[in-house]
C-alpha cells in the first residue's frame, strides 16, 4: 500500500524531555477517513504538527503522497492543509482577506481562488460578513473562517485537530459533509477529536493513541476484536483500552 | 455563607499582574545589568546636578513656577496614558469579563483597577524623577521626597479623570466611537505636551522672560499649593494628599454603578470592516500575499496613527529648517541626522509591529513557503511603510541642498536596515498582552534601537557637514 498511499510514517519518535510519541507507525490510503483517538496528552497533536511539518520529529520518517516531509517540506506542504485546535486567525484581517492570503500562500491562481472564496463563505454561511474583522467573531465562525482557509487551495491531504469545536449542529453537520466529499475525491483525512460518536460515524479507521504508543487500529469490529469484545461502542472500547 | 474576596486580595492580584506585564519583567533577562548601570549612571548625573541646586538655591517664587510647570507638564503626559489604559481596560476584554462575571463586587474591581492604573501612570516618572529626590535628600534637603507622594497623587488624580472620560464617553456615544474618541483625545494631549516644549525655541528671548515672569506665582496664592506640596511644604502636601484622595474616592463612587455597564457596553463593540477597501485583490505569488497582509495589519494597529505621530514629531524642526523659519549653525545639514534617527526609530516600529501583531505564525510556518521569505515579506512591509512617510522630507531636502542627498540616502539606507533587522530579533515592547497571551517585545531592542539610530545620526552629522571635511583635510 504504500507505493501510492496518502501518508506513510514509520518509527515516529518525539521527546519532551518525556515521551511524547514513541515509534509511531501510521498507513493512510488516498480517500481514506482516519480518526485518531486519545486521551488528553495522548501525543495526538504532537503527531499531526510533525506530519503537518510544524514539529521536527526526533527519528522516524513521514511522507505524503511520495513527498518526503523531512527533506522535502515544502513539496509536501503545498498539497497538505493544517486545521489546528486553535484557530489561526489574524484578528485583523475580515474573512475575505484571509483567505486572499492564505490562497497567495499556496499560490492558487487569483481567478480560481476568487471564486472558490466566495463558493466558501457562501456555503458555510460567512458570506454576511465577509467584509467584518475577526475579532468580533464567535468561536464557531473562526472556526468556519479557517476550514474555509484550509481548503481554498483544494488540499490533497488534510489534518484536521479537534475540527468540530464551536460548531453549532448544523454547521457541524455541513462540515462533515464537506470532508466527507473531499475523501470521496480521493483525499486523505485525518483527524483527531474527543467526540467518539463523530468518529464512529464518519472515520474508515479509527487510531486509538495512548502515551505516545498506537494501542489500536481499524475499522470498529477489528477495534472489537481487539479489544476483546464481541460488541459494544467506541466509546467501550476507547475507555477499555486507555484506562485498563 | 459565600463571601467575595476583599480588597487587598484584589489588589495583591493586580500588582502581580502589572508585575508581570511591566518593561522590566517583560523584558529580555540580560537587559536588567545595562539598566541598572545606565540607572547608576542617572543617578550619579543627578547627584552632580542636586549638588549645583544645593549650592545655588533659586528664590522660592522660581521654585514654585518650576514644580508648577513640571506638575502640569507630568500631568498632561500622565493623563494621555492613563486614557489608554482606561480604554485598554473597558476595550480589550481582557480579565474584566471573568471579574464581572465573578461575584465580585464591580465597584471593588473598578477601585483596584483604578489603583493599578494610578501606579503604571506614575512608576515610570517615580524612578526617574526619584533619582534627583534621593540626590537631593543625600545632600540633606528630604523635602525633596516629597515628589515620591506627589507623582502618586497626580496618578490617582488622572486614573479618576481618564475612567470618568471613558465610562462617559461609553455613555454618550456607540462604543466604536468612544473608543476612537479616547485614542484621539490621548494622541492630541501627546501632542499638545510636545508642541508646548517646543514652543520656547520660536519665541523671541525677550517675549519669553516677560512670559516667565508673568508666569511667576506669588508665594502667598493659594493656588500654589500644589507646587509647595511638591516642595515638600508639609501642610500644602498633607493639604494636596487629602484633597486628592477625596476627589480619587469621590469619582469612584461615581463611577462605580456605571463601570460594569460601560464595560458591557464596550463589549458589544464589534469592530466593522471597510467593504469599499476590500476589493478581493487575490496575489498569485505568496510574498505579494504575505507583503499584503503585514501591510493591512501595520495599518490595522491599535495606535498605529498616535505612535507614528510621536516619533514624526522630529519632522517640526526639520520642516522649520527646510522652510528658512529657523536657522540653526549647520544650516540645512543639520535635517540630516535628524532625518536619519526619525528613519531608524521608524523601522524599528515598524518592524516591531509586524513580529508583534503576527497572531497566526504557524499559518504561514504550515504553508509551502520558506522562512527566509516570511522574513523579507516583513522587512519589505515595514521598510515601504518607513519610506512613505520619509519620502517628503527627502524630496525637502533635494529642494534646499540637493547635495546632501547621497549622505542622507545612504545613512537612511544603513539606518533603516540595521534597526530592521534588530527588530526582527528583538522587538520593542508595544502594547500590553492579551488576557491568556504572551507578552511580546523586549526594551534591550528599545535601547539598542535608539542607539543605533544614535550612532548613524552622527555618523550622518560628521559626514554632512562641511567643517568636519576641512578639520580632516587640514588634518
Amino acid at each position: 500500500m504504500s507505493g501510492d498511499a496518502a501518508l506513510v510514517v514509520r518509527g515516529l519518535c518525539k521527546s519532551f524531555g518525556c515521551k511524547a510519541v514513541s515509534g509511531l507507525d501510521l498507513t493512510l490510503a488516498p480517500g481514506e477517513f482516519y480518526a485518531l483517538l486519545g486521551p488528553n496528552g495522548a501525543g495526538k497533536t504532537t503527531t499531526l504538527r510533525m506530519i503537518a511539518g510544524l514539529l521536527r520529529p526526533d527519528s522516524g520518517s513521514i511522507s505524503v503522497f511520495g513527498r518526503d516531509v523531512l527533506t522535502d517540506p515544502l513539496s509536501a506542504k503545498a498539497i497538505m492543509a493544517w486545521l489546528p485546535d486553535e484557530p489561526l486567525l489574524y484578528d485583523r484581517l475580515s474573512p475575505m482577506e484571509y483567505l486572499e492570503f492564505v490562497a497567495g500562500l499556496w499560490r492558487v491562481a487569483p481567478t480560481l481562488a476568487r471564486s472558490r472564496a466566495e463558493e466558501l463563505l457562501e456555503t458555510l454561511g460567512l458570506w454576511p460578513h465577509r467584509h467584518e474583522r475577526c475579532e468580533g467573531f464567535s468561536r464557531g465562525m473562526k472556526q468556519k473562517t479557517v476550514l474555509a482557509g484550509a481548503l481554498i487551495h483544494d488540499p490533497q491531504f488534510l489534518l484536521l485537530d479537534e475540527p468540530f469545536t464551536g460548531l453549532d449542529a448544523a454547521s457541524a453537520r455541513l462540515v462533515k459533509d464537506m470532508l466527507q466529499a473531499r475523501a470521496a475525491a480521493g483525499a486523505a483525512v485525518i483527524l483527531t477529536t474527543h467526540i467518539l460518536d463523530v468518529a464512529e460515524r464518519l472515520a474508515t479507521r479509527i487510531g486509538i493513541l495512548s502515551g505516545g504508543e498506537l494501542l489500536a487500529e481499524g475499522d470498529l469490529p477489528s477495534l472489537q476484536r481487539h479489544a476483546g469484545f464481541t460488541s459494544g461502542s467506541l466509546e467501550d472500547i476507547f475507555l477499555h483500552l486507555t484506562i485498563a | 455563607m459565600f463571601k467575595a474576596p476583599g480588597f487587598l486580595w484584589l489588589f495583591a492580584h493586580e500588582l502581580r499582574l502589572l508585575w508581570r506585564g511591566s518593561i522590566l519583567v517583560r523584558t529580555h533577562k540580560s537587559v536588567i545589568a545595562p539598566l541598572l548601570i545606565v540607572g547608576l549612571l542617572f543617578q550619579g548625573v543627578a547627584l552632580l546636578l542636586a549638588g549645583k541646586i544645593v549650592e545655588h538655591p533659586l528664590p522660592l517664587a522660581q521654585m514654585l513656577l518650576a514644580a508648577n510647570l513640571n506638575l502640569a507638564f507630568l500631568f498632561i503626559l500622565m493623563l494621555s496614558r492613563g486614557v489608554i489604559s482606561a480604554v485598554d481596560t473597558l476595550f480589550t476584554r481582557a480579565d474584566v469579563d471573568l471579574f464581572l462575571a465573578s461575584p465580585l463586587p464591580p465597584g471593588r474591581v473598578l477601585l483596584v483597577r483604578m489603583i493599578g492604573v494610578a501606579l503604571s501612570v506614575a512608576a515610570p516618572w517615580a524612578l526617574l524623577g526619584g533619582v534627583l529626590a534621593n540626590a537631593l535628600a543625600f545632600y540633606g534637603q528630604y523635602w525633596a521626597l516629597a515628589a515620591y507622594p506627589m507623582l502618586l497623587a497626580e496618578g490617582l488624580l488622572v486614573s479618576a479623570m481618564a475612567f470618568a472620560l471613558m465610562v462617559a464617553l461609553l455613555a454618550w456615544m456607540p462604543p466604536g466611537a468612544a473608543h476612537r474618541a479616547g485614542h484621539a483625545l490621548a494622541l492630541f494631549m501627546g501632542v499638545f505636551i510636545f508642541a508646548l516644549g517646543q514652543a520656547p525655541r520660536f519665541i523671541a528671548p525677550a517675549r519669553l522672560r516677560a512670559f516667565w515672569q508673568a508666569l511667576t506665582p506669588d508665594p502667598r496664592n493659594p493656588a500654589t499649593l500644589l507646587a509647595r506640596a511638591l516642595l515638600g511644604q508639609p501642610a500644602p502636601l498633607l493639604a494636596s494628599l487629602a484633597v486628592v484622595l477625596s476627589l480619587f474616592l469621590l469619582a469612584w463612587a461615581a463611577l462605580s454603578g456605571r463601570f460594569a455597564k460601560g464595560a458591557l457596553t464596550a463589549a458589544a463593540h464589534r469592530p466593522g470592516g471597510n467593504a469599499s477597501r476590500q476589493t478581493g485583490a487575490f496575489r498569485a505569488t505568496p510574498f505579494a500575499a504575505l507583503a499584503a497582509k503585514n501591510l493591512r495589519l501595520l495599518a490595522r494597529f491599535p495606535g498605529v496613527v498616535s505612535q507614528t505621530f510621536y516619533r514624526s514629531l522630529t519632522l517640526v524642526p526639520v520642516a522649520m529648517i527646510l522652510l528658512g523659519r529657523v536657522h540653526f549653525g549647520g544650516g540645512v545639514a543639520v535635517t540630516v541626522p535628524l532625518l536619519v534617527f526619525l528613519t531608524g526609530q521608524l523601522a524599528l516600529f515598524f518592524i516591531s509591529v509586524m513580529v508583534g501583531a503576527d497572531d497566526a505564525p504557524e499559518l504561514a510556518a504550515s504553508a509551502p513557503v520558506p522562512l527566509e521569505m516570511r522574513d523579507r515579506a516583513a522587512l519589505f512591509a515595514a521598510a515601504y511603510a518607513a519610506l512613505l512617510l520619509m519620502a517628503l522630507p527627502l524630496l525637502g531636502v533635494l529642494w534646499r541642498a540637493a547635495a546632501l542627498i547621497p549622505v542622507l540616502l545612504a545613512c537612511m539606507a544603513g539606518v533603516g536596515a540595521s534597526n530592521l533587522l534588530l527588530g526582527q530579533r528583538l522587538p520593542i515592547p508595544l502594547v500590553r498582552a492579551r488576557f491568556g497571551k504572551a507578552q511580546t517585545g523586549t526594551v534591550l531592542g528599545l535601547v539598542l534601537g535608539v542607539g543605533v539610530s544614535s550612532a548613524w545620526a552622527l555618523a550622518s552629522w560628521l559626514l554632512a557637514t562641511p567643517s568636519l571635511a576641512a578639520f580632516l583635510q587640514a588634518g
